[in-house]
């Protein structure tokens, strides 16, 4: 279903010197899809995302953008692409709104201011449009750098870390934001540390060492979650760890005479991922 | 392929000047200091009083010297904080193209050294006391002004060579050294030794020294048509290599 793919990443590897940033890494993105890069420093999400947007030539493997190469189809593609990178990547003493101008004139030749107003109002930052950059706080400034990203409207969005340093309301707040762009049919990759995020995303890719470890929908990922079940016999605790607690609870109890009391706790997003990438370097290890 | 845009080409180069604009130090600064140097080389000159040494021949080729040394090493500067803060980058995943960027920023610096050129013309025209007629003015300020955009696209072409503003550094003594020693501004091209008259045409300096030299002799820069012609011929050659290397990321 080449058709409905927005992304499709096969066997691409890119080392920078001795370092391999991305290793036969396999992906596939659907249209419309918020995509989640879920995973620690050095993962490789930021060389993904840079190679997706053609800023840099993999050493191996193919990678197809919207159904085109984004190297050799980089003019096309960008026309439709909008990028935020990790860094703001902003011009510190323009204006925010001569920033964000500046960037969607790459694309409109008449309405950039227009588009320009309009992004800051999404990013709720509409009355700081004209103070400096310099003068912003390290979270509006990645608001700005949002803005830039999205103010022409583009099919398709990286966004590298978009909420690092935003405090949890107004990440709320782009996230809705992040859930209109995707119903008004954008694609969207999102590259985050945040566990919480995840849960946010239609897909995630959990990455580890310039790999995807597993791509899942979060809920998918979440079934995988192992339980540690306390069984209380009068002062005697017996403690286990079971695979899908839901099955092996009614087990448990049915093979013991009296219980006086479960506990149960299960595993988080975060601790299921954290499980993974630590079940994964230990065995590289 | 989309094709190249105009449209694209003049925002930067607004944007370009809204920094200048917003940055009125490091336009005073480029301003100011060529009118500093001139200064204390003129001081110098009176001090030492070389006989038969006439310091007015130096007067004119020295400032061209200067407005073509600093805005080669500005131009390269603030291209390579581009490409350090990543705005480099980003300009081209938005859609920003290399001639466009070059195109963009060159209008703008133009705009910088339009000013510079005329600036230290009249202050060394008023220091050296040269009195000259105003229409070799004219045609003194055309040679420093097509010098100046020369070093523009030189500095352009430095920048792509460089990861940090540290890097820039080594560049520097590339265009001084060659500048000050090749140029004829100092010796006379024609007692050098072969290899360093072959390296001489290599210097912008030495062209731009040549026209400037004939204009201040009561000529006119049709007398020297050959060097007046490089200079611009020689801004489209480092244009291009400079369109062909700029790097759009790391």
């Amino acid at each position: 279903m080449a058709a409905s793919l927005a992304i499709s990443v096969s066997s691409v590897s890119k080392s920078f010197g001795a370092v391999k940033a991305l290793t036969d890494m396999d992906l596939e993105v659907a249209d419309g899809q918020i995509f989640g890069l879920v995973g620690p420093n050095g993962a490789g999400k930021t060389t993904l995302i840079r190679a997706l947007a053609g800023a840099l030539q993999p050493d191996e493997g193919e990678i197809a953008v919207l159904g085109l190469d984004p190297r050799r189809d980089r003019y096309e593609i960008r026309a439709r692409l909008g990028y935020m990178p990790q860094e703001p990547a902003l011009y510190e003493d323009l204006s925010a709104f001569a920033n964000v101008r500046f960037f969607a004139a790459a694309h409109t030749r008449d309405d950039a201011a227009g588009k320009a107003r309009a992004a800051l109002e999404f990013i709720e930052l509409a009355d700081r449009a004209d103070d400096p950059v310099y003068t912003l706080s390290g979270g509006m400034k990645q608001r700005v750098s949002l803005a830039c990203a999205l103010a022409h409207e583009p099919d398709l969005l990286f966004l590298d870390e978009p909420t690092a340093g935003i405090d949890p309301k107004l990440r709320e707040v782009f996230w809705t934001g992040f859930h209109r762009l995707a119903a008004s049919g954008a694609t969207m990759i999102v590259s985050t540390h945040q566990m919480s995020e995840a849960l946010e995303c239609d897909r995630v890719a959990i990455m580890r060492a310039g790999r995807v470890l597993v791509a899942e929908e979060p809920r998918t990922l979440l079934g995988q979650g192992r339980a540690t079940i306390r069984l209380w016999q009068q002062d005697h605790v017996e403690e286990m760890v079971v695979n899908d607690y839901s099955v092996d609870l009614p087990r448990l109890l049915a093979a013991r005479d009296r219980v006086d009391r479960v506990e149960i706790d299960r595993e988080t997003l975060e601790d299921i991922v954290l499980r993974m990438i630590d079940d994964d370097a230990a065995r590289s290890a | 392929m989309t094709p190249l845009a105009p449209h694209r080409a003049r925002a930067l180069g607004g944007r370009v000047l809204r920094q200048l604009r917003a940055d009125p130090r490091f336009v005073a600064v480029s301003l100011i200091i060529p009118l500093v140097i001139t200064f204390l080389l003129k001081m110098f000159f009176d001090a030492i009083d070389i006989p038969m040494f006439d310091q007015t021949r130096f007067a004119v080729p020295g400032a061209a010297f200067i407005v073509h040394f600093v805005t080669y090493i500005l131009t390269a500067l603030v291209l390579v904080r581009e490409r350090v803060g990543g705005t480099m980058e980003r300009m081209f995943i938005n859609g920003y193209r290399q001639l466009e960027i070059i195109g963009g920023y060159l209008a703008a610096y133009t705009v910088l050294a339009t000013w510079q050129s005329l600036l230290i013309l009249t202050w060394v025209a008023f220091l050296f006391d040269l009195g000259y007629s105003i229409g070799s003015y004219v045609q003194i300020y055309l040679v420093i002004w097509l010098l100046a955009v020369l070093s523009m696209a030189l500095g352009i072409l430095v920048s792509n060579f460089a990861r940090t503003e540290g890097q820039v550094i080594p560049f520097i003594p590339l265009i001084i050294v060659p500048s000050v020693f090749l140029s004829g501004m100092i010796v006379a091209v024609e007692d050098l030794p072969t290899w360093a008259q072959v390296l001489a045409r290599f210097t912008p300096l030495f062209y731009a020294n040549e026209v400037l030299q004939g204009v201040i002799s009561g000529g006119t820069v049709l007398d020297t048509l050959g060097p007046f012609v490089a200079l611009p011929l020689l801004t489209a050659g480092v244009l291009v290599l400079a369109s062909r290397t700029l790097r759009e990321g790391s």
